[in-house]
């Protein structure tokens, strides 16, 4: 593929493509599915109660859709979040937006409950240009993988982000 | 208001009768997110690691977080997260303003993530003071246990302010 | 939890049961604590009209977890959530209804699973898509 002449996707930038980011440990834990659950809205009880949950044959309080538990904040660290490859280069955009999340989950691998350990590593999956209302476009697709403490892929989710 | 309020000898005879227990966790996450709240920036209350190097269980709660009671929706209350169970006491408050009147806490031992708490609260006391406007302190007084050990690991007053 | 929904029971083109939100400033700010999305343009109005906004906007994430709730909400007990998501087309504001929807696009049998697939996607009171996704559940069989 040739670079178009105004591309801003450099071929640093295209080879950073598919390279996987460092790991990040997100923590899933019954404060926080409550929190989660609660502040979505949710009813149903396998999101609160770990007796209802475990009724339903689940091992603890179930992540409510969405929910992959939480990043371990460390206040005297460099960011870790977004769990993504390709950070660290730039764009003549200014401006960003958030073009919409996917959520896929694989049951069969296990549901995310309280008390799992989840390791997140995210890549680029890719970059489009296109020419838009708002200008020339640059279109990021990232994919970040969910791998629980039994080393088994339980999520994996798809973000697109727009810089214009 | 019409008439003026005054704390009624039904209101009185519910000081001092304990409500039915609660569930309070501290978890890992809910440490470091209380600790972020307060801009506390020490490790103690971030890194398991250190934390265990320190000759603790886990990390350390910080001073004033005593676990997050359990929420189950409609048991407890939508705004400030508190559970509405049975045994405290039902007062009918008529006044809509509501301020934090203060907190006293006495800490018998420290609190760990990991730990679950279990909590029992009581009315304590009830006063009225009118200064142009009425105003009604209700003080509680809730008891924490360590739910494995048994032990008593914080005495907490909390008086709120009806206006 | 409403009556177990069957493989048997739906059709391409039904619209499943609709789940209505209307978010306060509040539920922002408990979205906030859910997510750990501190993002400003959510609780604070000044900030938010500092970045040009008119006023506050409603998380995009929120909104897909909204989608994730009427997912769950609809598949019972026994379905199974296998993927769903939405982009973010249209802000949405606090105090205004949020209509999340979803209409059955294909089902098919694979692998002993019974897959049935969907548009989802908040709409706001004028009718706008404000986030249009797809999902793919399974539900249970009546056989």
């Amino acid at each position: 593929m040739t670079q178009a002449p105004n591309s801003v996707v450099t071929d640093e930038m295209r080879a950073m493509v598919g390279v996987e980011g460092p790991p990040m440990t997100l923590e899933v834990e019954k404060t926080n599915c409550r929190m989660f659950a609660r502040s979505v809205g949710h009813k149903d009880p396998i999101y609160y109660d770990e007796a209802a949950a475990k009724a339903r044959g689940y091992r603890s309080i179930v992540a409510p859709p969405g929910f992959m538990g939480t990043p371990i904040f460390n206040p005297t660290a460099p960011p870790q979040g977004p769990a993504g490859g390709g950070r660290g280069y730039s764009i003549p955009y200014k401006r960003v937006l958030n073009g919409g999340t996917d959520y896929e989950y694989f049951p069969e691998n296990g549901t995310i409950c309280a008390g799992d350990t989840i390791t997140a590593r995210g890549k680029i999956s890719g970059f489009e240009e296109t020419e838009g209302s708002l200008g020339p476009m640059l279109i990021t697709t990232r994919e970040t993988t969910y791998t629980n403490q039994d080393g088994k892929v339980v999520a994996k989710m798809y973000g697109t982000t727009i810089q214009y | 208001m019409a008439e003026a309020f005054e704390i009624t000898d039904e209101m009185r005879s519910q000081i001092g009768i304990d409500s039915e227990p609660w569930i309070y966790e501290v978890t890992t996450t809910s440490v470091r997110m209380y600790a972020r709240g307060i801009g506390s920036e020490d490790p103690i209350h971030y890194d398991v690691d250190f934390a265990k190097s320190q000759g603790f269980r886990s990390i350390v709660a910080p001073m004033g977080y005593i676990g997050t009671p359990v929420y189950l929706p409609g048991s407890n209350d939508a705004t400030f997260g508190f559970p509405r169970r049975g045994g405290g006491p039902r007062l009918n408050i008529p006044f809509r303003g509501l301020l934090d009147g203060g907190t006293e806490t006495e800490y018998l031992d420290y609190i760990c993530a990991g730990d679950v708490l279990e909590e029992t609260s009581h009315l304590a006391d009830l006063k009225l003071r009118d200064s142009g406007r009425q105003m009604l302190f209700v003080t509680n007084e809730s008891v924490y246990k360590n739910k494995e050990t048994g032990k008593v690991v914080v005495k907490q007053r909390l008086t709120s302010i009806h206006m | 939890m409403a009556d177990q929904v069957h493989y048997e029971d739906v059709k391409e083109g039904d619209e499943i049961p609709e789940l209505k939100k209307n978010c306060s400033t509040q539920q922002l700010v408990l979205w906030a604590a859910g997510s750990g999305d501190f993002y400003q343009i959510h609780y604070d109005k000044d900030f938010a009209q500092r970045t040009g906004l008119k006023g506050l906007i409603v998380h995009g994430a929120l909104k897909n977890a909204f989608l994730g709730q009427l997912l769950h909400d609809w598949i019972g007990e026994q379905g199974e959530l296998r993927r769903f998501g939405c982009s973010y087309r249209g802000m949405d504001v606090p105090d205004q209804d949020i209509l999340c929807r979803g209409v059955v696009t294909k089902k098919y049998a694979k692998d002993g699973k019974n897959y049935v697939e969907l548009d989802i996607w908040t709409e706001n009171p004028e009718g706008k898509k404000t986030s249009p996704g797809t999902a793919i559940v399974t539900l249970p069989s009546r056989n």
